[in-house]
């Protein structure tokens, strides 16, 4: 059965401003989602609200993933249960390797839901799983062979002195080696030249199958041209206003955002 | 005599039967009493107004229930735990070209290679140096590096120095192999002098090591009082290592200091880790045209230890260079003070000096003060300074979370990173290791058996963020990972 993502009625603020007012979506695996809106509309922050940003509180409605209501999880909880977030902006972390962390991760996701050591049901701790070092070496290289990764960026620390381009590639570098169920990606086209967006695009195309459930969130149609969604969805004001095929993308191109807006709403949340 | 040895506190009396006792010639007796007039004469150092208060506690210490001096035993038998400790020392017998160990106040083990000797190296306690080497003692011994009257500690110290170690490297001679001493105290309610004096002559070289180790139970705590002096002369080059990782029952005031002649340079690499309370005062005197000094520093505070650090570059001669790099972590109710002072003279034209600290706060009830300071009385400089004090980014924490990383381990891995720029300037890899294997043991997480944190730091020993630590483009074949050399 495919895994569902199901956001419910979702209400979100941040410092004690409401963003988002009333989601409502569904991505399956398999589906590829584009999510769309103006600026401030609230895009990034269902994706981090999604994947567990404690900067954010729910004050209403659900998220359900793989029949879980995974409001109260963790963030790494999420992760390990096939969830990914491709960042707007990913964080340098300086002093921690890019191969060193990529390899955690992986075995992170491995593991499954529980981290290695906390107890599960059965009342034993949740096993650990290493991976050799050659044999993620191995899947690595294949990866940054994909997205055309130049082999010096393994040891550099994470997202530390890349430019905005090495960042996002990294990202889905990542996507593409911990192959989660449902991915978000929040604005990854944003920064990129044409060629970076066609490696990402074609690494993003490869990935796309029955096992892959996809959220592109952009601000801009061109990256839909290179990955074909099969719904779009526009946000206004912190809710979904339009849903629709591919088709609704290049009306948005077309007409713009503001033939959306609903009544009464006003526009310059931050995002 | 013997009877005013074993009294304790600290007195007058007791400084004459030191004297009497070791057999000193007079000039040493005379400079002990001037010691001691200053001790009685000197307010300890209280710190600023609104600091942590740290110095103001370490005033308050009760020396007077202290022994100022721990007549060696008979035989020279070492206890197990120290046989242990040496056994595990930053430089193994194979590694090293010298050794010297004081337990409490006595030297109770010296060794040289023969080779070295021969070349005219002299290693040896303080108190055969004082004997042999009188004119070179009476001329170094607290004077110019740390002067006795420095302040009350230091004055302290001159007046009831015991054990002692005393390095002369003739000039010309080149010293690979580290020269390793520790220094152990295995005795409640002791004071122990630890003095270590190096003459590096013109175009000589060395690496020395010196651990603060303590091997004793209970609440009754006992002083290290360190003094450091490092003379380089021209062209001289000295790289002193110390590791400070003594038990939360010891209370430690540390005094290293060197004096440069023109071209000449010492590396500082400084690690505090253990004891209850930690003055260090840390400085290069840049003296000589084209002295060159560097301090990497790392510490890592918990429970209720308390470190205060002052660190000086003192640029004196033409051309000068100095760079202090310093990072910390505390957690719990531990609390740091760090004073990094970069003073360029008068004249000292073309000076280059940099320090940056920085602190890492992990729990909400810490507390970590720096104050970078900057006084530049010539023009042509180049000097910066900068000091951070901060927690984990939690945008940073959010991100490795989400890549599935729990809370305890995502800490840790940010904590490791922070940590990395410092280990890297690290030469001696026992020590780079030590300071990993102490940080994950530090971070290990509720969820970590013992045999994932001592994986992770394994991990971290081999990939670090060496460039070129693991190598992508040998054949997929090979299984193990490449380790390349510095």
């Amino acid at each position: 059965m495919a895994s569902e993502l199901v956001i419910k009625n979702l209400h979100a603020s941040i410092e004690g401003k409401p963003i988002l007012r009333g989601v409502n979506l569904v991505v399956r695996q398999g589906e590829v989602h584009a999510l769309m809106g103006p600026n401030g509309s609230g895009k990034s922050t269902l994706a981090n609200v999604i994947m567990g940003n404690p900067k954010y509180e729910v004050t209403d409605g659900e998220i359900w993933f793989k029949g879980e209501n995974i409001l109260e999880y963790s963030p790494d909880r999420r992760a390990r249960m096939g969830l990914f977030l491709a960042f707007q902006y990913p964080m340098a972390i300086p002093g921690v390797s890019v191969a060193n962390f990529l390899r955690r991760a992986l075995e992170a996701v491995r593991e499954g839901p529980r981290p290695a050591g906390e107890e599960t049901p059965s009342g034993k701790p949740a096993p650990r799983k290493t991976i050799p070092p050659a044999e993620f070496r191995n899947l690595l290289r294949e990866k940054m062979k994909l997205l055309k990764v130049d082999n010096s960026f393994i040891n550099r620390s994470i997202n530390d002195g890349f430019s905005g381009g090495e960042k996002k590639r990294a990202e889905i570098l990542q996507m593409a080696l911990l192959e989660p169920e449902i991915a978000m990606m929040d604005e990854t086209d944003s920064g990129l030249d044409i060629d970076a967006l066609k490696i990402v695009s074609d690494s993003v195309n490869a990935l796309r199958g029955p096992k892959l459930g996809l959220l592109v969130i952009t601000h801009y149609q061109r990256i839909l041209n290179y990955i074909v969604p099969d719904f779009v969805h526009v946000m206004y004001d912190g809710r979904i206003v339009r849903s629709g095929g591919k088709e609704l993308a290049l009306e948005l191109e077309e007409k713009g955002y503001e033939w959306l807006r609903p009544e009464g709403s006003e526009v310059g949340v931050n995002d | 005599m013997t009877e005013a040895l074993a009294t304790t506190g600290f007195s007058r009396e007791a400084v004459i039967a030191l004297s009497r006792h070791k057999g000193e010639p007079d000039w040493m007796l005379q400079k002990r009493l001037e010691a001691w007039e200053i001790y009685e004469q000197t307010p300890a150092p209280l710190g600023r107004r609104g600091d942590l208060g740290t110095l103001q506690r370490l005033a308050r210490f009760h020396f007077e229930a202290l022994h100022p001096y721990l007549p060696a035993d008979g035989n020279g038998a070492l206890p197990a735990s120290i046989e242990q400790g040496l056994s595990n020392a930053l430089v193994g017998a194979t590694e090293r070209s010298g050794l010297v160990l004081q337990r409490n106040s006595s030297v109770v083990r010296v060794e040289l290679s023969e080779e070295l000797k021969s070349r005219g190296v002299i290693l040896t306690d303080l108190d055969t140096a004082v004997r042999e080497h009188g004119d070179l003692v009476q001329r170094y011994f607290m004077t110019q590096a740390v002067p006795l009257a420095t302040d009350k500690y230091t004055a302290l110290h001159a007046a009831f120095w015991s054990g002692g170690i005393f390095l002369y490297i003739p000039s010309g001679v080149e010293i690979e192999e580290p020269i390793l001493a520790q220094i152990w105290l295995d005795s409640p309610s002791a004071a122990a002098f630890a003095h270590t004096l190096i003459i590096a002559d013109e175009l000589s070289s060395a690496r020395y090591v010196e651990e603060y180790a303590s091997a004793f139970e209970g609440e009754q705590p006992s002083l290290l009082s360190a003094v450091v002096e490092v003379f380089t002369k021209n062209g001289a080059r000295i790289e002193f290592t110390s590791l400070q990782d003594l038990g939360r029952n010891v209370w430690s005031v540390m005094h290293k200091n060197s004096i440069h002649e023109a071209d000449s340079s010492v590396s500082w690499v400084m690690a505090d880790l253990g004891s209850r309370v930690t003055f260090s005062n840390i400085g290069s005197n840049l003296i000589g045209n084209g002295s060159a000094a560097e301090l990497v520093g790392v510490f890592f505070s918990d429970q209720d230890q308390r470190f205060v650090i002052k660190s000086l570059s003192n640029h004196v001669g033409l051309s000068t260079n100095a760079e202090t790099l310093v990072h910390g972590a505390l957690t719990d109710e531990s609390r740091v003070e760090f004073d990094g002072m970069i003073r360029v003279q008068p004249g000292a034209q073309q000076t280059a000096s940099f320090l940056s600290e920085h602190n890492l706060l992990l729990s909400k009830h810490c507390r970590a003060e720096a104050i970078p300071g900057l006084e530049i009385g010539a023009n042509e400089v180049s000097a910066s300074h900068g000091a951070t004090t901060g927690q984990i980014d939690e945008e940073q924490l959010f991100y490795l979370m989400a890549r599935g990383l729990p809370k305890d381990e995502a800490e840790r891995i940010i904590v490791q990173g922070f940590f990395e720029p410092v280990l890297q300037r690290i030469t001696l890899d026992s020590l780079r290791t030590r300071l990993r294997r102490n940080i994950v043991r530090r971070m290990r997480g509720g969820h970590e058996s013992e045999a994932d944190w001592i994986e992770a730091q394994e991990r971290w020993e081999i990939e670090g963020v060496d460039e070129g630590a693991v190598s992508f483009d040998r054949p997929s074949e090979e299984e193990e990972i490449r380790l390349l050399p510095e």
